[in-house]
């Protein structure tokens, strides 16, 4: 049985509203396994992001327990959860939230120079992570000067490049054409084959979900079901 | 890394990031220009004070008030015994003061005679001309106000009517040897110049003396029978009393531009925290601790007063050398107010020290302005952020 990097139980998120609490999430319980490449669907509104979030450490749950790499997310000071998604997470954005003032390589740098490792491991694992994306060509580049399916394989890179444990992927195809959707979606299928690394996304973008082993739907803030894919 | 990112957002901030820098470049050069200024003017009165007049100290007599003019007459007290030998040899020089009336071409006008010895090297006075060639006009030396007050010129001769000590009525012929140019405003205004000696004997009054210039200033440390000592923070203290109001002022001018500048830095950053609410969120989903942000953005202005430093030096070069080379000219009729160190151009000196302390003044309000939009970031969840949302 592979190992759980993620266990949520009994979890909930409200928010204040003027007419009391919203529930965003109820009930949650759910376990991911490490290397799975897993996605949460469902339409607008149904807490996807959220979930992510709460999973990222970006956010607390009001209920129960969220589990990360043996962190509770819910006792977690803002520090330590600096430190875990330094460490342990990747994100990926719809919109790539790249530093318009790094070029590729600078950006892809940047987690490595909070983890302080030393320059010419830096290097090579930059390096490593900007060909995986297949953006060596453009390694001097900035994102400006990229197109919107460069820069989510840039976004990608910078995520894969710590080889972290568990990648948070939000809408990531949700402004690319179906090509360019298809090229990220084989990268990021191949590095979590190859690094073993847990991927989560959230999407309601068909072709995404085409590509997930597991489909887990939200519906109203609630799993409404949780489908393992054969033969994806 | 945090540094080379602000580094990197600063430069990439384009034309928002050099009108900040242009502003606080200015403030830098006015608050350097000024500082220099006052630096130099009260370094220039102190040395033309005390090249001119005060030496290494005074010993006044106890009956002299250099406020009150009606002392002046008798104020003079015999040269002390214990003071011949220092008198002898040069290192005190005794000055009579006589309040006397001239008539410079068929006018009459009150003035001071000031007798001093033509042979002292104390003050810089060129008084070797004073020396009496035998004849019965005594040679004199005024200064250019002096001269243009009276319509005097180099070897004019006018008559001086004075009181001896017996309370008789003088006169005497003076011809002006040379008019000179006396920095020392109060050495000058109203001021006749002529050998001791020859005053003395005008006056009836051998070995009387008003005050001694210092030309050594182990004479400062004992006591004499009527005189005393005078210490730089007394004979200054009126040139100190009006450069404090002068600072007060200084201090309000700073206090302005600061204010105008950290106005600009504090626009800046509150609109960049506004604006980039997205680059926040992504900071702190690749793990950057909401006090990092902070540092980035603090950071970032502090950067502005870095790079406005350089411009500032850059742009203020040729200033600071003109007024280096040539001096600050002082406004015509300024002269005539006799304030010290006000009567020649004001060659700038740059005191390193000063402008040093100054711009980490400006650094420290740079900083404090920087990071105060940023404590916004401490109140900011990542979550809201990301989404770009507005409180």
């Amino acid at each position: 049985m592979k190992e759980s990097i993620v266990k949520i139980r009994n979890m909930g998120k409200a928010f204040p509203t003027g007419e009391g609490d919203f529930w965003a999430l109820q009930n949650i319980n759910l376990d991911f396994e490490r290397g799975e490449f897993s996605g949460i669907v469902g339409p607008s509104g149904s807490g996807k992001t959220t979930l992510l979030n709460i999973i990222g450490s970006l956010d607390k749950p009001s209920l129960g327990d969220v589990e990360v790499l043996g962190q509770k997310i819910q006792t977690l000071n803002q520090k330590k959860s600096s430190i875990l998604r330094a460490k342990h997470i990747g994100f990926i954005f719809q919109t790539y939230n790249l530093l318009p003032v790094y070029n590729v390589y600078e950006n892809v740098e940047f987690p490595l120079l909070l983890l302080k490792m030393d320059a010419a491991k830096r290097e090579r694992m930059v390096k490593d992570a900007i060909e995986w994306v297949g953006l060596t060509d453009k390694i001097k580049s900035r994102p400006n000067q990229l197109s919107g399916g460069q820069c989510q394989r840039v976004a990608i890179a910078r995520a894969m490049v710590k080889k972290p444990d568990l990648v948070l992927a939000d809408e990531p195809t949700a402004n690319l054409d179906s090509e360019n959707s298809y090229k990220i979606l084989d990268t990021m299928l191949k590095l979590s084959e190859d690094l073993g690394t847990t991927f989560i996304f959230s999407t309601h973008d068909q072709k995404v979900i085409s590509y997930l082993k597991r489909i887990i739907k939200l519906t109203d803030g609630e799993v409404s079901s949780d489908d393992t894919q054969t033969g994806v | 890394m945090i540094l080379r990112l602000a580094f990197r957002n600063i430069v990439g901030n384009g034309y928002r990031s050099l009108i900040n820098v242009l502003i606080l470049a200015i403030v830098l050069i006015i608050m350097v220009w000024m500082q220099a200024m006052y630096h130099s003017w009260t370094r220039l009165a102190l040395i033309q004070q005390t090249d001119w007049e005060y030496g290494k100290g005074l010993l006044r007599s106890k009956l002299y008030d250099p406020y009150d003019s009606y002392t002046w007459e008798d104020s003079a007290v015999r040269e002390p015994e214990q003071l011949k030998s220092a008198i002898q040899g040069g290192d005190l020089v005794p000055i009579l003061i006589s309040p006397a009336s001239i008539y410079p071409k068929g006018r009459m006008m009150p003035a001071v005679l000031r007798g001093i010895p033509h042979d002292q090297d104390v003050l810089r006075l060129p008084v070797s001309g004073l020396k009496a060639q035998g004849k019965d006009i005594i040679p004199v030396l005024i200064g250019q106000n002096m001269a243009q007050s009276s319509r005097l010129e180099k070897g004019d001769i006018f008559s001086i009517r004075i009181k001896d000590s017996s309370g008789v009525f003088n006169a005497l012929d003076a011809e002006v040897s040379d008019v000179i140019h006396i920095p020392a405003a109060s050495a000058d205004m109203s001021s006749v110049w002529l050998d001791l000696e020859a005053l003395r004997e005008v006056k009836a009054s051998e070995s009387l003396v008003t005050y001694f210039v210092m030309g050594d200033a182990r004479y400062a440390d004992h006591e004499y029978e009527n005189f005393r000592h005078i210490p730089k923070s007394e004979y200054f203290a009126d040139f100190y009393e009006m450069l404090a109001t002068e600072r007060v002022q200084q201090a309000i001018t700073y206090a302005l531009l600061i204010f105008l500048a950290m106005i600009a830095v504090f626009d800046t950053q509150a609109l960049a925290v506004f604006k980039r609410r997205k680059e926040i969120g992504t900071l702190a989903s690749l793990g950057l601790t909401k006090g990092k942000i902070s540092l980035l953005f603090t950071l970032e202005g502090i950067h502005y007063l870095l790079f406005a430093a350089i411009a500032g030096a850059i742009l203020g070069f040729p200033l600071f050398w003109y007024f280096a080379q040539y001096g600050f000219q002082i406004p015509k009729g300024y002269e005539d107010f006799g304030i010290q160190g006000f009567t020649e151009p004001i060659y700038f000196v740059y005191p390193m020290g000063e402008i040093i302390g100054l711009f980490l003044l400006v650094l420290c309000f740079t900083a404090l302005f920087s990071w105060l939009p940023t404590r916004k970031i401490t109140k900011l969840s990542p979550v809201d952020a990301l989404r770009g949302k507005v409180d």
